[in-house]
């Protein structure tokens, strides 16, 4: 077991690696009732294309989140999520682009279920009647977020930016698609990614991690690692693939979604470097403080904004969402932050004095410091045990030479009306 | 930890001791009875006053020197409680410990800013300031459809009960909106400081006779106040015959909501049996309106029913396609009549009775739900959250059975999508 501090935080993570490749990360707390398990398989809906004995195969789309959906089948006839409540245990699964995770939190039987949940996600029972069974449950998700206006605003701006990644897709797939999927998929997907060396654990909260690797070794160290199965890229262009779009909703007041592609390549930056930087750009530009928002604030465009960053293997994509009554007029003070870039040492220490206290703050909040740690897993490979420190030591220099660097008219504009003519 | 109610006189502050937490969290509550045509200036009020203070003439001064003070978040709340309007607005700040010396008096004092010396001339407040908050309160009012679960309970509300504050909508009325003026709403500012009950509460790891002295220093109301009427809501008889209600809207899913007034129970049936009957129903992932309407029918994706005890009222929200709408209300009203009848296990009582634990046990986890869980106490008759394990674990099931024949289902209300 391998023990890492997080420097400034006062906790530390421990970690081993088992011998057929799976990993697991564990942060215990001493002061919390709560504990908090995470089994991930990095694989969700990004893999559109794979082989399968040598030939190439290409599932219907959905058919990640829909294997997360059938992995609480149990031939026992017992609910996972009725075993965990037993314990007053919650559990819970979620589908992203680029993992599939199971989780269990509660005070209780800890080693029970841990165990248990390593089990039944190691447990596939699929049958043609409890696939055909889902069908109505995942076409109402569907349905449900199909419903939500900034849901599809996010779809069509994803569309826009990508011509052909699997991030112009949603998670779940379509009702069409996931119409289309048999048992046969579910079990081909499952075999070739729910693998140990594809794997990996992270617990959080009140534990023992002594016990948490036995039952760990108990249950997975017989399992064997096996290759991965060539997954087919899909070339990607540099550039957004549509620069601007009007659609019409049931809505009533406008809404606008950018989006910024820039291809990480030669940015010479490592990666969490990249990522704290290229934040830090956005804070500057469009964060609470920024000029930007109290411009529009006053000027009365701006109702709701909410943006964040993507990555994927060769590109870091900014999203861009606001509600405002005066869209052209908004895009137009949007655009003329990209156009007119700079950024002060003032807000830049400022930004970084805030980034520093939230760190520490997050370390109260089991979930959310969970939340951190798996996002650091699956973005880089693993935890960032520094990032209090990396933060302290951004230079204004490197943010300004990445400016430099970046084409900021890479963007795309989509604008949401109201379908209603007399509506804004 | 060590908890303290102390008499102010004008405000109850309640001291709650832990050293869990890198953060000290305070949250200072405005209580009034509530009144239809106030709900939208309350609103404006707790908006316009993030917008600028006497101290910081604009909403980017005032994030700038939040930023300054370590990060410190301040939310604003507006949430009904039965006969209630309460008005919060609360602070998380890091401990000292980890920022410097003062840090957590300075921010106490920039929420008394904040909340105690707003931007005021000529006894009105700003009237830019009062344009952008009731801009952006339009916008809300407009957008209620975009959230169709919130706005379906809402219809809902207003059809089970014309009349009372369950069908009040706490976002507000655009025609309230347009008669508020700047100085109307400082007028009713001076009204809320003057005359609502207030709590102060403050969680985290600090020496009580210090913050004592801080908060005193800092927070001054003038007059002692009192609770004039009763937070709950009287109870409502159940209809004799089912009342359906309807509203078209453009979705591809149908939002399927229904209201059970709850008649006459004790506060020990309301404190525990009620709320076993709840998750056993449809309060968790195991409920059996989840394992029924979901797991056995594919009817939804989403099921779920909640209890309100100040409200005297459960309610039941789904989400569906218009089709199934009669085979869903059939099997959840067949659901309901099995629990009447006792069609559940002792494995189902324990199993709701270790989630009600597991519950409490992670109240102390997180300083905001401390806090909520004392603020409720001050409201309702409860034990406090240490008896109420040993309490719960003696309710039987006849109990449950008893308090389950006293919820009926009175009105359904189907926000119906036509898009297929």
């Amino acid at each position: 077991m391998k023990e890492i501090e997080l420097t400034s935080l006062d906790i530390k993570l421990y970690t081993e690696k088992l011998d057929n490749g799976l990993e697991v990360y564990m942060l215990p707390y001493k002061d919390k009732k709560k504990y908090f398990i995470s089994y991930a398989t990095r694989y969700g809906s990004d893999v559109l294309k794979f082989d399968v004995d040598g030939e190439e195969y290409a599932p219907p789309l959905g058919v990640a989140h829909y294997l997360e959906h059938k992995l609480f089948e149990e031939e026992s006839g017992i609910d996972p999520f009725t075993f965990f409540s037993e314990s007053g245990t919650d559990g819970n699964a979620s589908t992203s682009y680029d993992y599939t995770q199971y989780i269990c939190y509660g005070t209780k039987k800890f080693d029970e279920n841990l165990r248990y949940l390593v089990q039944f996600v190691n447990r596939p029972y699929f049958t043609d009647e409890n696939v055909l069974k889902e069908k109505g449950i995942i076409s109402e998700e569907i349905k449900m977020y199909n419903d939500i206006p900034d849901y599809k605003l996010e779809i069509k701006l994803r569309e826009m930016i990508y011509n052909s990644l699997s991030r112009k897709y949603d998670i779940a797939g379509t009702i069409d698609e996931i119409n289309k999927i048999t048992k046969e998929d579910l079990y081909k997907c499952y075999n070739s990614f729910y693998v140990p060396n594809n794997m990996f654990i992270l617990i959080v909260g009140n534990f023992d991690c002594k016990s948490a690797i036995n039952i760990i070794k108990e249950e997975l160290d017989s399992k064997i690692s096996v290759n991965l199965p060539k997954i087919h890229n899909v070339n990607e262009n540099d550039k957004v693939n549509k620069k601007e779009l009007i659609i019409k909703e049931d809505i009533e007041v406008p809404k606008i979604g950018i989006g910024l592609k820039v291809p990480s390549k030669n940015l010479k930056l490592n990666d969490v470097e990249l990522d704290l930087y290229l934040n830090m750009i956005t804070t500057i530009l469009f964060g609470s403080s920024s000029e930007f928002r109290e411009r529009v604030r006053v000027e009365e465009l701006l109702n709701d904004i909410y943006s964040e960053w993507e990555s994927t293997d060769n590109f870091k994509t900014f999203y861009l969402y606001a509600t405002s009554k005066y869209p052209d007029k908004l895009v137009e003070e949007i655009n003329y932050e990209f156009d007119n870039l700079s950024v002060t040492t003032t807000a830049f220490n400022r930004i970084k004095k805030v980034w520093i206290a939230n760190e520490v703050k997050t370390v109260d909040n089991v979930y959310r410091m969970e939340n951190n740690v798996y996002d650091d897993i699956i973005s880089y490979g693993k935890p960032i045990a520094n990032r209090v420190e990396l933060i302290r030591n951004m230079d204004i220099k490197v943010l300004r030479n990445l400016i430099k660097k970046i084409k900021f008219d890479n963007r795309c504009i989509l604008k949401m009306y109201s379908k209603d003519k007399k509506k804004l | 930890m060590k908890y303290i109610k102390k008499d102010l006189g004008s405000y109850n502050l309640h001291l709650i001791n832990t050293n869990k937490y890198k953060t000290v969290t305070m949250k200072i509550v405005f209580h009034s009875p509530i009144k239809k045509e106030d709900i939208t200036k309350r609103n404006v009020l707790s908006d316009i006053l993030l917008q600028s203070c006497k101290k910081y003439q604009s909403k980017r001064e005032m994030i700038i020197e939040s930023e300054n003070l370590y990060a410190l978040d301040i939310y604003n709340n507006i949430q009904r409680y039965g006969n209630y309007s309460m008005f919060s607005f609360t602070l998380q700040v890091l401990n000292d410990r980890y920022t410097e010396d003062d840090n957590l008096e300075k921010s106490i004092e920039f929420l008394s800013e904040i909340l105690c010396n707003p931007d005021i001339s000529n006894n009105a407040f700003k009237k830019d300031k009062l344009s952008i908050v009731k801009n952006n309160t339009e916008v809300v009012l407009s957008s209620l459809k975009e959230d169709p679960v919130g706005y379906s309970q809402m219809r809902l509300y207003e059809a089970f009960d014309k009349e009372g504050p369950i069908s009040y909508r706490m976002a507000g009325y655009k025609e309230d909106l347009s008669k508020i003026t700047k100085e109307n709403l400082y007028t009713y500012y001076k009204n809320m400081i003057e005359n609502d009950y207030v709590d102060i509460f403050i969680a985290g790891d600090f020496d009580n006779v210090k913050i004592v002295s801080i908060i005193k220093k800092y927070f001054k109301f003038r007059k002692i106040k009192k609770r004039k009427i009763n937070y709950e809501l009287d109870i409502r008889k159940c209809r004799k015959r089912r009342l359906f209600a309807k509203e078209k809207c453009e979705a591809s899913q149908s939002k399927l909501a229904i209201a059970c007034p709850i008649s006459k129970m004790s506060t020990y049936e309301k404190n525990y049996p009620l709320v076993l009957a709840n998750i056993i129903f449809g309060g968790s992932a195991d409920s059996k309106l989840f394992k029924n309407v979901r797991e056995k029918n594919s009817l939804c994706y989403t099921i779920n029913s909640s209890v309100s005890k100040l409200d005297n009222l459960m309610t039941i929200k789904a989400g569906i396609d218009k089709d199934n709408f009669n085979k869903t209300v059939e099997v959840i009203t067949k659901t309901l009549d099995d629990m009447k009848k006792g069609k559940f296990t002792d494995k189902d009582i324990n199993i709701a009775k270790e989630l009600y634990k597991s519950y409490i046990m992670s109240i102390e986890e997180d300083p905001m739900r401390i806090i909520n869980e004392y603020l409720s106490m001050e409201i309702v008759d409860m034990d406090s959250y240490n008896e109420r394990i040993e309490i719960m674990d003696k309710v039987k099931k006849r109990d449950i059975i008893k308090v389950f024949k006293k919820i009926n289902m009175d009105t359904i209300f189907l926000l119906e999508g036509d898009i297929k």
